[in-house]
């Protein structure tokens, strides 16, 4: 089972390998957005999937998949603990900076405002997308694959924030702090942390804008942490708190929540349990296929056209490559617009079968650091990261 | 074009393009303050003994629906999963309830039922 432990930042490319792939059964099930369950409304959203009410938990449907930009409404929806923020008064809201600073700052919306603007189209992503594609189940948020969006934020640098508090030379975290609580006091606080460093960075922001509108109260309104490239867990909604820290974060939602595998793959044998975690970090590489769907009908001698998107964890897309008899002999396909690194692109590949029979479409991206998906999927007790290349059957004829 | 694909999607997943078309529910604006209403909505859990004690229990922190979202889990995950509400979150279920709720859970979520 050595194969497991290839990095799921590879791609399995040895005929030995995929013949393996294929004699297990090839992990993952077929259509990975067939879940769509219950449609519901919240406000200021359209109908999106119900997983949760309270906390909410609404995922977004598949056809929004084919935008480049996901539309605000259309934003998948995930809170932890249940008495999350409904109502919100700028005259009073405050962003607090502080612990181990030179001074304390208090930050109105206006003061945000006030600073540098930045702007650039970054992916989303629930660290548990794809959940319910685990094989065994685990238990958790059980998303399909539409825990993503991606979305043009507009906010300030936090290091410039950061700069304004004046961070003390013996900082080792900076923690985040939402208006959302527990309805008991025995719930732990949902606080994160991020290494000083990566806080420092220049791209990490406080958004107050999504697509040019503020954000939505459920995607956290007034102001969220977009941390570009890592996975959503970070991305602090309704921002109440900046604490720089000496010492690590102690918190729940660190430490034993969020954690994944300590080795390249972040995976364990099916079942097992990882003798050492990390915190989930940097999101890996993935491509979807958005159309067709598992089980769509194509006719013969007809061009037809394979589409879907592609993302990585902070280095674009160098390529996407697309196999239609099951991962055989592969295509390149044609990519789209390219909003930057942290951006989805769509891309899509024409395709005429000129035989009857089924069909196994797959794709597979490249970032621009060599990073791809495996074929076999990997596993871990959390349900985190899944990035399997995916398969979708179609019939010709 | 866009449209029709649209609305496959939406025959496909069973919606009526009327419902599609219903403008999205706006928030309440006033001034400086913004606020939203969360919508009510029930969650089905099946029947079975021991039904009652999960809808008012498993209810205190979060809706109940996080139970019919999870997969069918072996007893042994569910019992580990109100002990984990108990332990780590405070849930305050005694031992006997505890009991209660596991077997429902095994009974009518559980992977190992035939
Ligand atoms: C003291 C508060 C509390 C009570 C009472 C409670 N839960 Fe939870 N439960 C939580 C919290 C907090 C989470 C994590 C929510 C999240 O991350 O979305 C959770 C999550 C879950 C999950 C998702 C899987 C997981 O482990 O995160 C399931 C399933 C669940 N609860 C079942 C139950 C059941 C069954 C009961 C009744 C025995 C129950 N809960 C009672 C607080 C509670």
């Amino acid at each position: 089972m050595k194969s497991r432990f290839f990095s799921r930042r590879d791609f399995l490319k040895t005929a030995s390998s995929i013949s393996m792939v294929t004699a297990l059964g090839g992990g993952i099930p077929s259509d990975l957005f067939a879940s769509e369950g219950k449609l519901v409304r919240f406000p200021e959203k359209t109908d999106l999937i119900l997983l949760t009410s309270r906390p909410p938990q609404l995922e977004t449907p598949k056809h929004f998949f084919k935008e480049l930009i996901t539309p605000n409404e259309a934003l998948f929806v995930r809170w932890h603990i249940a008495n999350i923020p409904t109502s919100v008064d700028l005259r009073t809201w405050r962003i607090k900076v502080g612990g181990n600073t030179e001074r304390p700052l208090e930050l109105s919306m206006d003061d945000l405002k006030g600073l540098p603007k930045v702007t650039y189209t970054a992916v989303i992503q629930c660290a548990g997308n794809g959940r319910s594609f685990f094989n065994p189940r685990v238990p958790g948020g059980q998303w399909g694959n539409g825990a993503m969006g991606n979305i043009t934020w507009g906010g300030v640098r936090l290091k410039d924030i950061l700069a304004k508090a004046g961070v003390k030379g013996d900082s080792v975290e900076v923690a985040f702090n939402g208006l959302d609580s527990g309805p008991l006091p025995t719930i732990p606080d949902l606080v994160k942390s991020l290494p000083v460093d990566k806080a420092l960075e220049e791209d990490i922001i406080i958004a107050y804008e999504m697509n040019g509108k503020p954000l939505t109260m459920l995607n956290g309104f007034p102001a969220r942490l977009v941390v570009p490239g890592w996975y959503a867990s970070y991305w602090m909604k309704a921002l109440s708190d900046v604490t720089v820290l000496s010492k690590p974060l102690a918190s729940f939602w660190m430490d034993p929540a969020y954690r994944i595998p300590a080795n390249p793959c972040a995976c364990v044998p099916p079942g097992t349990k990882p003798d050492k975690t990390v915190p989930i970090n940097r999101m890996d590489t993935r491509s979807l296929i958005i159309e067709p769907s598992q089980g769509n009908r194509l006719p013969v001698g007809k061009e037809a056209t394979i589409s879907g998107l592609a993302f990585s964890g902070g280095y674009g897309i160098k390529d996407v490559v697309v196999s239609v008899d099951g991962g055989k002999t592969w295509r390149e396909a044609k990519l789209g617009k390219d909003l930057g690194k942290y951006s989805w692109i769509l891309w899509s590949l024409p395709w005429k079968p000129e035989q009857k029979g089924k069909y196994t479409l797959m794709a597979r991206a490249t970032n621009s650091i060599g990073e791809s998906q495996p074929l076999d999927s990997l596993w871990n007790p959390s349900g985190y990261m899944l990035n399997t290349i995916e398969k979708v059957d179609v019939i010709v004829g | 074009m866009k449209k029709n694909i649209v609305f496959a999607m939406l025959v496909s997943a069973g919606v009526l393009l009327l419902q599609y078309q219903v403008p999205i529910v706006q928030a309440e604006e006033t001034g400086p303050v913004h606020s939203i209403t969360l919508p009510t909505i029930p969650a089905e859990l099946k029947e079975g003994p021991g039904k009652d004690k999960v809808m008012t229990l498993c209810a205190i922190c979060h809706s109940p629906d996080y139970i019919p979202m999870q997969p069918p889990l072996p007893a042994k995950t569910w019992d580990h999963e109100v002990h984990k509400m108990i332990k780590t979150f405070g849930a305050p279920i005694s031992d006997e309830d505890a009991k209660i709720i596991s077997s429902y859970l095994a009974a009518q979520y559980g992977a190992d039922k035939k």
